[in-house]
């Protein structure tokens, strides 16, 4: 696999670029910042890139240059790699994009084994999350969540689904032979009664939306 | 942990005359380098030993990968000191935690607060502008909040809404207790803050809860 690689430590992107090459990768790009790294990939070209989240362009400069990225190659696979696991990333990183993507802490990526299979699901298009925030996101101790989905009417979880899917309003309304119209009334209902407030963005409404469904499947509900 | 020597109180034609106005605002540059200095130790961590121990997590599983076919009780043995690191990483990430939060460092107090009760599995709303407002004033509101909520100091507030006022920082809790409201007091005061309430409305749900709001200069 072809591999670009932008983090700003030293020392953590010399032992990475070690151990994506005794993983028999090709490095393509080695940068220390999300600039360089986007001049670098202008000649060559990559399947993944692996990009550190707190990097110049500062603060977050691995969000930053991975929408560029996701503009510029849509196909190119991104893996972040940070050294916490927040939801709050996870939540950027899905607004980036829902395919070919992963977050994982560095120090769990430590072994060739691991790195090959983080960076070949995502080569598939998975989407990769590190266990434990995966773990944290669908065991909510709280039971509320259960019942947020219970509220929905059954045409309100068709159209969760499919948001889920990564489907569009147009692509929703062909799929459940309604008018987008009334897809739109459908998810104003949904994000009502997730208790999606107003202040955030229709897209992080999205996400959260199909998070929320997302758990609940998890958890065999 | 060390804090940094007080500067002195400002002098000069724009320093205040009156000499309580002085020990004010000597106070408030204090505790203010006492916020920033909570900053630089966390960051510190992260860029030094956090990142470290990682790159030695990469360099082993480098090691276990060299490691012969034959040998499969040594590549287990380096399994478990990479576990061994992830388990002191935690550690100092809970630690930095508590010096300074990362998430309120890099995204500001609404991603930080939603965080803060995401962890804690509490029903708290929280509402905020995307602005910023300095080390010191997010992390006192940030402080007082989470110390009251993760001991259940008090009644549960409904919601918190973060906003901008002028060159304030304006933090509005609904339902917040009396303790909540003296740990509130706490952190602003020191740093020219003022903090109204529990302003407890006419028909009162429980005695003592209502609104409260703290106001915070910003540098």
């Amino acid at each position: 696999m072809r591999v670009a690689l932008a983090e700003d430590g030293a020392l953590f992107r010399e032992g990475l670029l070690m151990l994506l090459q005794a993983a028999g990768h090709e490095v393509v790009a080695v940068a220390a910042g999300g600039d360089e790294l986007i001049s670098l990939l202008a000649s060559t070209s990559a399947d993944v890139a692996v990009l550190d989240i707190r990097m110049p362009p500062e603060p977050d400069g691995g969000l930053i240059t991975a929408e560029r990225l996701r503009g510029k190659y849509p196909d190119m696979g991104l893996l972040f790699l940070s050294h916490y696991a927040e939801s709050h990333y996870l939540m950027r990183i899905l607004e980036i994009g829902t395919d070919s993507i992963g977050y994982r802490l560095k120090e769990r990526v430590g072994s060739v084994e691991v790195l090959g299979d983080t960076l070949s699901r995502i080569a598939d298009g998975e989407i990769v999350i590190e266990p434990v925030l995966a773990k944290r996101l669908v065991e909510r101790p709280r039971g509320q969540k259960k019942d947020e989905i219970a509220a929905l009417s059954e045409r309100e979880v068709d159209v969760l689904r499919l948001m889920a899917e990564g489907r569009s309003n147009n692509g929703i309304a062909s799929q459940l032979f309604v008018t987008p119209k009334a897809i739109e009334k459908n998810i104003a209902n949904i994000f009502s009664k997730l208790d999606l407030h107003t202040d955030t963005s229709e897209h992080h409404r999205r996400v959260l939306a199909v998070l929320t469904y997302l758990r609940s499947q998890k958890d065999g509900g | 942990m060390r804090l940094e020597p007080a500067p002195a109180a400002p002098v000069g034609p724009e320093a205040p005359v009156d000499p309580e106005a002085r020990v004010r605002a000597a106070r408030r540059l204090r505790e203010q380098e006492q916020w920033r200095s909570r900053l630089r130790l966390e960051r510190q961590l992260h860029d030094g030993a956090a990142l470290r121990i990682s790159a030695l997590a990469l360099q082993l599983g480098l090691f276990q990968h060299r490691v012969p076919a034959g040998e499969p009780e040594l590549r287990d043995a380096v399994g478990t000191l990479q576990d061994e690191l992830a388990a002191a990483l935690q550690e100092l990430r809970d630690v930095a935690a508590q010096i300074y939060p990362p998430l309120l460092d890099e995204a500001g107090l609404g991603p930080a607060l939603r965080n803060l009760v995401e962890r804690l599995d509490l029903a708290v709303r929280i509402t905020a502008v995307p602005d910023r407002f300095g080390a010191a004033a997010e992390g006192a509101v940030y402080f007082a909040l989470a110390d009251a909520l993760s001991v259940n100091a008090g009644p549960l507030p409904t919601e918190v809404r973060v906003t901008r006022e002028a060159a304030d920082l304006v933090v509005v809790v609904d339902g917040g207790g009396a303790v909540l409201g003296e740990l509130l007091r706490d952190r602003a005061h020191p740093l020219g803050g003022a903090v109204d309430g529990p302003a407890v409305p006419a028909a009162a749900a429980a005695p003592g809860v209502g609104t409260i709001v703290v106001r915070i200069p910003c540098e």
